[in-house]
């Protein structure tokens, strides 16, 4: 189950005066990053969730993030809907058809869990790709930002912007962490250490794994929402596999199944991105490389690095910690 | 259109020659997992390794040189990851193992970039291969011919080994229970690293067989590996049968529904693999049971 440790208290606390200070200090190109941190930050919030929590590893959430940016786009471009009904419906959108992927691929699990994932994410990219209405390669641009101006709120001004973004990270994490204590949530957890268990307890395994993978696909459709806004443009490359794979990487580097990690993660993803880039054109074997370290030496991310080493200061912290949330 | 033999016949050798080409892929991904279960990510970046050897090799040694000695080259790379990042992660769990050779594949990426730069390199065809050949009714190229004629005997070569010789056996029992197969005195580990080799040797000879047909770009590892990993889910992992139906089926689904549902095409093969998955979990034709 997830708690609350004191570290992860005062690391949260630190992150959100942080990026308060900074959203409130930085210059425009500073402002436009951290919307982009924010965006991948409720991504890998979401992967999180089930790969993390419940062990289910998903290639498919750029998609279902790309599915609400798109779904968005369209509800507002063509429907003629405002900025809040088309972000709710296409919040739905990528949540029924997280649902329908996770009641599909319940009964997958390691490997075939991962291929099945990808494989939906594929399918969609494709028919995004595919399809006349999407604009096809070149992508749809004009999605609206929320008109807030009778709240006296400019979301067009990219200060205002980026902090409507953290707020949504914010939103995001309370609902991750809400749904991980919550009946649901443990559950999700069991159920990675011991399937066989709790269907003999009398649980609808498919439907929890289902239920638990629709919030944690609403969460990805609110990235696309938000990323379809902070560019006011969207490609298929967003639904790509790749795009999948690198949320995946953030939640490994920061540290899985620790909610608190994959936020880290992102944000010194984001950052060696462009710092790596404006160096060298190849930032992504960098990236690679430091991704196969990571791996091979074991570490936990960097923030279970950081658990790990405040859990051998103290011993007897050590032992209560479960490990039931790695 | 679809009346005339002659459009029949033609997409037929079409799904034949791409489903060959995914078959030298996909055979040697699946035996791999078959034997180690390992997911090897970066298979598609060997395949493009190949292509790219193959491509320069062809400049000094003609067309044959670099088809021959691109697998040997793709080989020497494989057993080096081997030795360097596979073995260990062997037993790490799928998750590590499809993070670790996600990275390969970024690395791959950059690596042929900066050794080749991005612009895609041409290769010419050999001479001897070069031209159109008439064959029912309809005039085909002889290189893709080729193609096909090189992936049925790499499968006529490959069954027999796994079905009539000591070694086959060998790696039959490792599939089957590789515990049990090493206490009957069978080196498993030689055994595992024989199989990568091979794999990847047959990933280089299908870069360098794909590379005329196809524009060498970096990114042409990432494109073929998503097809590659349906052939072998749908075919069921670790079994050769399972990897030829696979390819077959992936093949002709493609390029019958390029042709005959255009709108659906894109869909269509993610549609059927969804539908394997959700009614056989395990494939087609799995390994085991």
């Amino acid at each position: 189950m997830f708690t609350h440790t004191p570290l992860r208290l005062a690391t949260l606390a630190l992150l959100a005066a942080a990026s308060l200070t900074y959203a409130l200090a930085a210059g425009f190109f500073g402002l436009e990053i951290l919307a982009e941190i924010a965006i991948l930050a409720i991504l890998v919030i979401a992967l999180d969730l089930v790969a993390g929590f419940g062990g289910m590893v998903s290639l498919c959430h750029g998609a279902l993030m790309g599915v609400g940016a798109y779904a968005f786009t369209v509800a507002a471009n063509d429907a003629g809907l405002t900025a809040l009904p088309a972000m709710i419906l296409a919040v739905a959108l990528s949540t029924a058809l997280a649902f329908a992927i996770g009641a599909v691929c319940a009964r997958s699990t390691g490997i075939y869990f991962i291929m099945a994932t990808l494989a939906f994410g594929q399918m969609a990219y494709s028919f995004v790709f595919q399809s006349p209405l999407f604009g096809g390669d070149d992508g749809l641009s004009g999605a609206p930002r929320p008109d807030m101006t009778a709240l006296g709120i400019d979301l067009s001004d990219s200060r205002t912007f980026a902090i409507y973004a953290l707020l949504l990270v914010a939103l995001a994490y309370a609902i991750a962490t809400a749904t991980l204590r919550s009946g649901l949530g443990r559950s999700l957890v069991c159920l990675h250490h011991n399937e066989k268990r709790l269907r003999a307890l009398g649980l609808t395994v498919w439907r929890a794994k289902a239920t638990a993978f629709a919030i944690s696909g609403a969460l990805a459709g609110v990235a696309g929402c938000l990323a379809a806004q902070h560019t006011q443009y969207v490609s298929p490359g967003l639904l790509s596999w790749t795009v999948s794979g690198e949320a995946l990487v953030v939640v490994i580097l920061g540290g899985l199944g620790t909610l608190i990690g994959p936020i880290l993660g992102a944000i010194l993803f984001v950052i060696l991105k462009h710092e790596i880039s404006s160096i060298t054109p190849y930032w992504h074997a960098i990236v690679g490389l430091i991704l196969i370290a990571v791996v091979m030496s074991r570490a936990q991310g960097v923030f279970g690095f950081i658990e790990a080493r405040m859990a051998a200061r103290k011993p007897q912290a050590q032992i209560k910690k479960v490990k039931a949330d790695a | 259109m679809t009346t005339d033999l002659g459009f029949w016949v033609l997409q037929t050798l079409n799904a034949l020659q791409l489903s060959m080409l995914l078959f030298l892929l996909s055979v040697g991904l699946t035996v791999i997992f078959g034997l180690m279960h390992f997911v090897n990510l970066a298979h598609g970046s060997l395949y493009a390794f190949g292509a790219y050897i193959a491509a320069t090799l062809s400049g000094t040694l003609g067309y044959w040189g670099g088809f021959l000695l691109a697998p040997v080259a793709v080989a020497a790379l494989g057993a080096g990851l081997y030795f360097s990042l596979i073995r260990s992660q062997r037993r790490a769990g799928p998750m590590a193992q499809v993070l670790v050779t996600f990275g390969l594949i970024f690395v791959a990426v950059d690596a042929t970039r900066l050794v080749w730069g991005d612009l895609p390199i041409g290769i010419a065809m050999p001479a001897i291969l070069d031209g159109q050949i008439a064959l029912l009714g309809v005039d085909y190229p002889l290189y893709r011919l080729f193609i096909i004629a090189l992936g049925l005997a790499i499968l006529a070569v490959l069954t027999l080994v796994l079905t009539r010789t000591q070694v086959g056996a060998m790696i039959r029992a490792g599939v089957d229970n590789d515990q049990m197969a090493a206490c009957l005195g069978i080196n498993v580990e030689r055994m595992f690293f024989l199989v990568f080799v091979v794999g990847c040797a047959l990933a280089g000879l299908a870069g360098a067989v794909a590379a005329p047909v196809l524009s060498v770009t970096p990114d042409m590892g990432l494109q073929i590996l998503i097809p590659t990993l349906i052939v072998i889910v749908i075919g069921g992992l670790g079994s050769l049968r399972g990897a030829v139906a696979g390819s077959l089926i992936f093949g002709f689904v493609q390029t019958f529904g390029a042709v005959l549902l255009p709108t659906f095409s894109a869909v269509l093969i993610y549609a059927l693999l969804a539908a394997v998955l959700v009614t056989r979990p395990e494939g087609l034709l799995p390994a085991k049971g």
